[in-house]
């Protein structure tokens, strides 16, 4: 039972010397399945390795937290120049904008706090998809704003609204009226944004009383 | 002097049931040992730490060949974060069947191999999560106190991201199905037009009114393009704002449905 530990399955892997990537050798041992599994799996190794390299001395990640400042840093930049084109009415150049933000934040390395990614995404997605909605792109703009209310249901009324907005105006009407009363319920029906929740619900509710 | 006679019998009695009993216990306890390593494992292989294992003893091996260098250590510390990651997975597998699991045990509805192979698989991650410990604070001192919080992240961010990716994949899909219903909602109203030209002049050729049917569906969009633009500057600038925007655009919607009703 103690020697338990110490029994593993080898696998006859193979290291790159230039690049130092790890690629398994062909080998007649494993099956079709298990040999795709592993090539993912060290597909995923050397992407992680590549990460690691990266890092200062001594390459291993640093506690969650505090983060890194910089990337915060210039994912704020793009949000807020995205923003001041979004006021100017240009919205493709807005998405555009929100669309390198979100690369970035998606981007970060996976040990960092998953709170503070979705709170990143959460309003980037909100914003790219006013952006859609802006352009009257409704289908991207429901893709965004569902994105947003996965990442923070809570006090994320905007995109709840923006949401339930891009389906109206697609005449799906009864998943419009799914999604507000579930943004309602999460968001309190005196809330700020609530209201106006209300508001698109009973215009939901209206059109789909006049399609019978 | 003894009755050796006598004694037989008894004798040989007892070595009857003696030897008897022996054999049934060695046997019962061979299958009991058989059926315990038989228990199926509770998790598939641990693929990340077969790797990690792997790359440890690539060294000895690849001497041979002269050329393949020493794996390097930076290589083994991502491979660990992987397996560390794995186990995280595991563990929290493990801790969220435990309850179901003892309930089902408790009523009688899962049998006892089942909780003795839970109960391997339990022991086997507590050694697991110990192991890598000890391998991370071997790599970097007091790695061992944060490779699980590091690994933690990472799990969630990976759930995370994948789902995100299962919203923005579906872009395409929402498009397609938008672009074919906005031109049967079009067909509509230019079918609608078509009629109603009919109807007032009959005399007129086909032709014409297919023309301005194709004109007419889109006269109503810049406007209602132009309702929304009002509305969605308001929505960054102020959410309080938008509700007066919202009936003009929401009329925009019912005015669409309305071409559709008529249909």
């Amino acid at each position: 039972m103690a020697s338990e530990i110490d029994i593993f399955n080898e696998y006859p892997l193979h290291l790159d010397p230039s690049s130092k990537a790890i690629s398994l050798l062909p080998s007649s041992s494993q099956t079709a399945t298990q040999t795709a599994a592993i090539t993912t799996e060290l597909q995923e190794l050397n992407a992680l390795h590549r990460a690691l390299i990266s890092l200062d001395p001594p390459n291993i990640p640093p506690p969650p937290l505090p983060v890194n400042p910089k990337r915060s840093a210039q994912i704020t930049k793009l949000r807020d120049s995205g923003n001041a084109a979004y006021r100017k009415s240009n919205y493709a150049e807005a998405i555009r904008l929100y669309t390198y933000a979100i690369e970035m934040a998606i981007t970060r390395p996976g040990w960092e706090p998953v709170t503070l990614a979705r709170e990143e995404l959460a309003g980037l997605y909100g914003n790219r998809a006013q952006a859609h909605v802006g352009m009257q792109a409704w289908p991207e703009g429901l893709c965004d704003a569902k994105a947003s209310v996965d990442s923070k249901p809570v006090g994320n009324v905007k995109a709840w609204w923006r949401l339930a907005k891009c389906l109206a105006e697609m005449s799906r009407y009864a998943e419009a009226k799914t999604f507000l009363l579930k943004g309602i319920e999460i968001e309190g029906r005196d809330s700020e944004g609530g209201k106006e929740l209300v508001q698109l619900l009973e215009d939901v509710e209206a059109a789909l009383k006049r399609m019978g | 002097m003894v009755d050796w006679l006598s004694l037989a019998v008894p004798l040989a009695y007892l070595g009857v049931l003696i030897g008897s009993l022996a054999t049934f216990s060695s046997l019962y306890r061979k299958r009991k040992a058989q059926k315990a390593a038989s228990l199926e494992a509770w998790f598939p292989a641990h693929l990340q730490r077969d790797i990690y294992f792997s790359l440890m003893h690539l060294d000895p091996s690849s001497q041979s060949e002269k050329k393949t260098p020493a794996v390097p250590e930076s290589v083994l510390k991502a491979s660990l974060l992987r397996r560390a990651t794995e186990d995280i997975r595991r563990v929290m597998t493990l801790r969220s069947q435990k309850n179901a699991l003892s309930a089902l045990l408790q009523r009688g509805s899962v049998g006892d191999d089942l909780w003795q192979r839970f109960l391997r698989a339990e022991k086997e991650m507590e050694d697991e999560v110990r192991d890598v410990v000890a391998e991370a604070n071997a790599y970097v001192p007091g790695w061992g106190q944060v490779i699980f919080q590091s690994a933690n992240e990472m799990l969630n961010n990976d759930l995370y991201r994948e789902r995100v990716r299962e919203h923005q994949e579906k872009v395409a899909e929402e498009r397609a199905w938008w672009d074919k219903k906005k031109s049967s909602i079009q067909e509509g109203f230019m079918r609608e037009l078509n009629e109603e030209e009919e109807k007032g002049s009959s005399g007129a050729t086909p032709a014409t009114p297919a023309k301005t049917g194709e004109k007419v569906p889109v006269a109503p969009a810049p406007a209602s393009v132009q309702g929304s633009d009002d509305d969605a500057v308001l929505v960054e600038a102020d959410p309080s704002v938008t509700s007066p925007g919202s009936p003009g655009s929401g009329a925009g919607g019912g005015k669409k449905k309305k071409g559709k009703g008529k249909k």
